[in-house]
């Protein structure tokens, strides 16, 4: 997936025009996802039936061997590391970096949902206490003043390049947030799991009908990774992948698209099993 | 792909044998009352699936304290979603979006005009900041979405009930309850929602929904109950047997026997 800047300068469109979905800013990355219908990829019906007997195999046999107790739960982060591990370092960098990553997303999720507010962070603090998550609000109020017009000031620069970058969704694309996939195997002592950032379009059984768009706020090969472990997830949930992908980077306004293929389906199936195997190994000393 | 969730609702199952059917409900009833007079001056206690969860699960009987409900966007979502869902069965909107919107701003409406019946969930929603509205609507738009597009609405022949609880009153103490949640009611059948890990408790709390059903109008023709995990796609299917009956029952007299955090004391 090759990120690239949307054409000009991004505009946004006026409120009234936005709902039409094709107006303004995004525009761009929604004639992307849309693409040629007539060229999306299709899958074979086969496919997550073999995906699911391959790591099934691959949980069965790492987990032979262990005590009963608590699921294995193997997320995108686990399972390809996070950006502080990739750094080599143990810190999750400054305390603005740390939360910033919080409010992007929870003003992500407004802007799908109504649009961007007037004060991003106010926004975003709100919805992250609505959530049921008072932690970064009060590690907000606890930053010195500086800290935080800094959060303030990064965050309403990445409101408005994804602004810029993402497409008012119609509602009858269906876009929901945040949605989580959970993959049970070896009856329940692996869990491989994740959330889609945003997903699109009328799931049906088999088919291959979704886009999805994530938001990449570190490294992008991982990032892009993350997307295919998720397309994996979906497919065995729903009988097929996203056809489409999406990976959104608000720091730099750059976003990429790519076709959802078999290979990077098998590929990611061949990496979750060569980490149960190797929890395999190291459970069984 | 298999049997679709519609088709696993709307495909006939096996009728039990009347006579073991029969016998199965009064056997619950018999258990029930037993729990009901036994527990006669502990309070007033409503059993949902819930408490048969947390009976049957790891911390059962432990004396951990219980958070006290509030409301966030998560424990809203279900509220909001099933008011969407029921709005797109009866074509009053047309992507849960706009059902979702709708809602919230019927909450508004209803609390600024001092509406009769508004709930608390209204009251909480209307004092909200727009942040805090995004969130909490974008989380029931999931939720919503997930159940609208899971079934084939087009295949009921009859409108399906969305979202309504059933409660079923002991007679023997009017200070037991159970209640009985499913979130698509159609004739023979319900489907309950799903949340959290498979565990083994789940056969107990979709049985809870027949056994409810069963207490309500014994004459009624047995149902199918279907679980089913938005997450991953799995279903559970419990065909009205006695057994399930059987089965419900001891799981309410254990939530009533198990101390802990798994039993809804009335205020």
């Amino acid at each position: 997936m090759l990120l690239v800047a949307p054409p000009g300068p991004c505009r946004q469109a006026p409120a009234g025009d936005r709902a039409t979905g094709d107006a303004g800013g995004g525009r761009e990355l929604l004639a992307r996802l849309r693409g040629d219908t007539r060229a999306r990829p299709r899958f074979d019906p086969g496919l997550a039936g073999g995906l699911r007997a391959w790591l099934e195999d691959a949980a069965y046999e790492a987990t032979r061997g262990m005590p009963h107790g608590a699921p294995v739960l193997l997320g995108p982060r686990r399972l390809l590391g996070s950006d502080a591990e990739g750094q080599g370092g143990g810190t999750m960098g400054t305390p603005v970096d740390r939360l910033l990553h919080q409010v992007v997303h929870a003003a992500f999720r407004q802007l799908v949902q109504t649009g961007a507010g007037d004060v991003p962070l106010r926004d975003a603090l709100d919805a992250l206490v609505a959530a049921g998550d008072r932690s970064v609000a009060e590690e907000v109020a606890s930053l010195e003043d500086a800290e935080r017009g800094a959060l303030a000031d990064a965050l309403r620069r990445h409101v408005r390049a994804l602004t810029a970058l993402l497409p008012s969704f119609a509602p009858a694309w269906f876009p929901r947030t945040d949605e989580y996939v959970a993959i049970p195997l070896a009856g329940g002592r692996v869990v491989l799991h994740g959330v889609f950032d945003l997903l699109v379009g009328l799931p049906r059984p088999g088919s291959a009908s979704l886009c999805a768009l994530g938001l990449a706020m570190g490294d992008r090969a991982r990032q892009r990774r993350s997307l295919h472990f998720l397309a994996l997830l979906e497919t065995l949930r729903g009988g097929a992948p996203p056809f489409r992908l999406a990976l959104l980077e608000p720091a730099t306004g750059l976003y990429g698209v790519e076709d959802v293929r078999e290979e990077h389906l098998r590929a990611m199936a061949g990496h979750v099993a060569a980490w149960l195997a190797g929890l395999g190994d190291v459970e069984g000393g | 792909m298999g049997e679709s969730l519609s088709e696993m609702l709307l495909a006939p199952h096996p009728s039990p044998d009347a006579a073991a059917w029969a016998a199965a409900q009064r056997d619950a009833r018999a258990v029930l009352a037993d729990v009901a007079v036994r527990r006669a001056g502990a309070g007033r206690f409503r059993v949902t699936e819930h408490d048969v969860r947390l009976a049957y699960g790891p911390e059962a009987g432990s004396s951990s304290v219980v958070e006290p409900f509030a409301w966030t966007a998560r424990t809203a979502r279900r509220s909001l979603g099933v008011a969407a869902v029921r709005s797109l069965a009866e074509a009053r909107t047309r992507t849960p979006l706009d059902a979702v919107r709708q809602r919230l701003e019927q909450a508004s409406a209803w609390v600024r005009d001092g509406a009769a019946g508004t709930s608390r969930l209204d009251h909480w929603l209307a004092g909200l900041p727009p942040g805090a509205v995004a969130a909490v609507g974008a989380e029931a738009v999931t939720w919503a979405t997930r159940l609208w597009c899971a079934l084939d609405w087009a295949a009921f022949s009859e409108a399906p009930v969305i979202g309504r609880d059933h409660w079923w009153d002991s007679p023997h103490s009017a200070l037991l309850a159970l209640r009985g949640r499913a979130e698509v009611r159609v004739d023979g059948a319900h489907l309950v929602v799903l949340t959290g890990p498979r565990r083994e408790s789940v056969r107990a709390e979709l049985a809870l929904v027949a056994l409810v059903e069963a207490l309500r109008a014994p004459a009624a023709a047995p149902c199918r109950v279907v679980g089913w995990w938005p997450e991953s796609g799995h279903v559970v299917r419990m065909e009205p047997e006695p057994a399930v009956l059987v089965l419900a029952a001891r799981a309410v007299a254990t939530v009533l026997t198990v101390p802990g955090p798994g039993i809804r004391r009335a205020a």
